[in-house]
């Protein structure tokens, strides 16, 4: 994979240069992913396909960012307009640097891209294994914490009868998700305050109140009705 | 999995009626019972707990929904917005991201997936 090969035609349609190799590896990535969704995006009815996302794209974490990397022009030459999109990629970026700093920033930030890739790789076999060694009693908590939802249509009714206008899907997407990791911030403060005082679950009220109450002091609870005094 | 109600009928139709727009809305306790059973509870958590769970996620989504409405766009909620709400929670914000990703992902897949079907 040491040979500089032309970029495929979705990018800039730039040289190829050192950076191909990493680029060929982000390419195979995605093209092989978005071939394994469909299958299961297509078996499952889209009231779960987010959860079947889940499972389906778990694999296809880390490319995400990957694609949309590779989707940057990876150009050499000094074009105008290549100089002002690598300015773009490399964020905040001084856009006068030497071409050679700016190209060695662009080979960190993809190196960093790739190890980031491999990392996910790595999360996703120890997941695996993980799982793979899970009890009967754990793999239902496990399979009742990747399924269980909100149904969205109860979510945008909620959320429609506030604004009184219609929102897009993906702020009903956005809002349910947000609202089960709060779900479960809520109930892991829950259950350590219960093993605190000394007691077994199923979770009382007393629990959740005082959980509730110890995210509100730690601002993770949004609360619009007091104005918050700074300097008492 | 069925949205009814399935416990204690006459406590949740009564709530049902007199409790306003809180308690008709979200229904499917059951989902909220499965949620807190996911992250660690009991199999059988207690009614009031998940009651209290309940009323906690309408009361957090109306908070972000109005405080959404009062930044960038006013009036409308959008994306973009709730992304800037919980910027500073870690947890939510990467759950976020990952959504969306994940969304934009499927859309492409089906959409490539829909026109490679419908060419053969």
């Amino acid at each position: 994979m040491a040979s500089s090969s032309p970029q495929p035609p979705s990018s800039a349609g730039a040289a190829a240069e050192a950076m191909a190799e990493a680029g060929e590896q982000g390419r195979e990535e995605p093209a092989a992913a978005t071939r394994e969704e469909p299958a299961p995006a297509a078996s499952s009815p889209s009231g779960d396909g987010a959860e079947a996302a889940e499972d389906a794209a778990v694999a296809a974490e880390g490319d995400g960012g990957e694609a949309g990397g590779a989707g940057e022009p990876k150009a050499e030459a000094l074009d105008g307009e290549v100089r002002s999109a690598e300015a773009e990629a490399v964020d905040g970026e001084d856009p006068s640097l030497q071409p050679s700093a700016a190209k060695k920033v662009k080979l960190e930030l993809k190196e960093r891209k790739e190890k980031k890739h491999k990392v996910d790789e790595d999360e996703i076999q120890k997941m695996q294994i993980l799982v793979s060694s899970f009890s009967e009693e754990q793999l239902n908590r496990y399979e009742m914490y990747r399924r269980s939802a909100f149904p969205k249509a109860a979510i945008k009714r909620l959320i429609q009868s506030i604004t009184g206008t219609s929102v897009s899907q993906n702020v009903v997407i956005a809002m349910s998700g947000i609202s089960k990791v709060f779900v479960g911030e809520v109930v892991e403060e829950a259950l350590d305050v219960c093993e605190k005082w000394g007691e077994l679950p199923p979770l009382q009220p007393k629990h959740m109140r005082e959980a509730v109450r110890r995210l509100k002091s730690r601002g993770q609870i949004p609360n619009s009705k007091y104005k918050k005094i700074i300097f008492h | 999995m069925a949205d009814e109600e399935e416990d204690a009928p006459v406590s949740g139709a009564g709530r049902g009626a007199a409790g306003g727009p809180g308690r008709g809305w979200v229904r499917g306790r059951v989902r909220v019972r499965c949620m807190m059973y996911g992250f660690g509870d009991d199999q059988n958590p207690y009614t009031e707990s998940v009651d209290i769970l309940e009323d906690l996620v309408i009361e957090f989504i109306t908070e972000m929904t109005h405080k959404a409405m009062s930044i960038g766009r006013q009036g409308r909620v959008q994306v973009e917005d709730i992304v800037f709400l919980i910027r500073k929670d870690p947890r939510k914000f990467a759950r976020v991201k990952d959504l969306l990703t994940m969304n934009e992902e499927l859309k492409r897949a089906r959409k490539a997936f829909d026109e490679a079907n419908y060419g053969s």
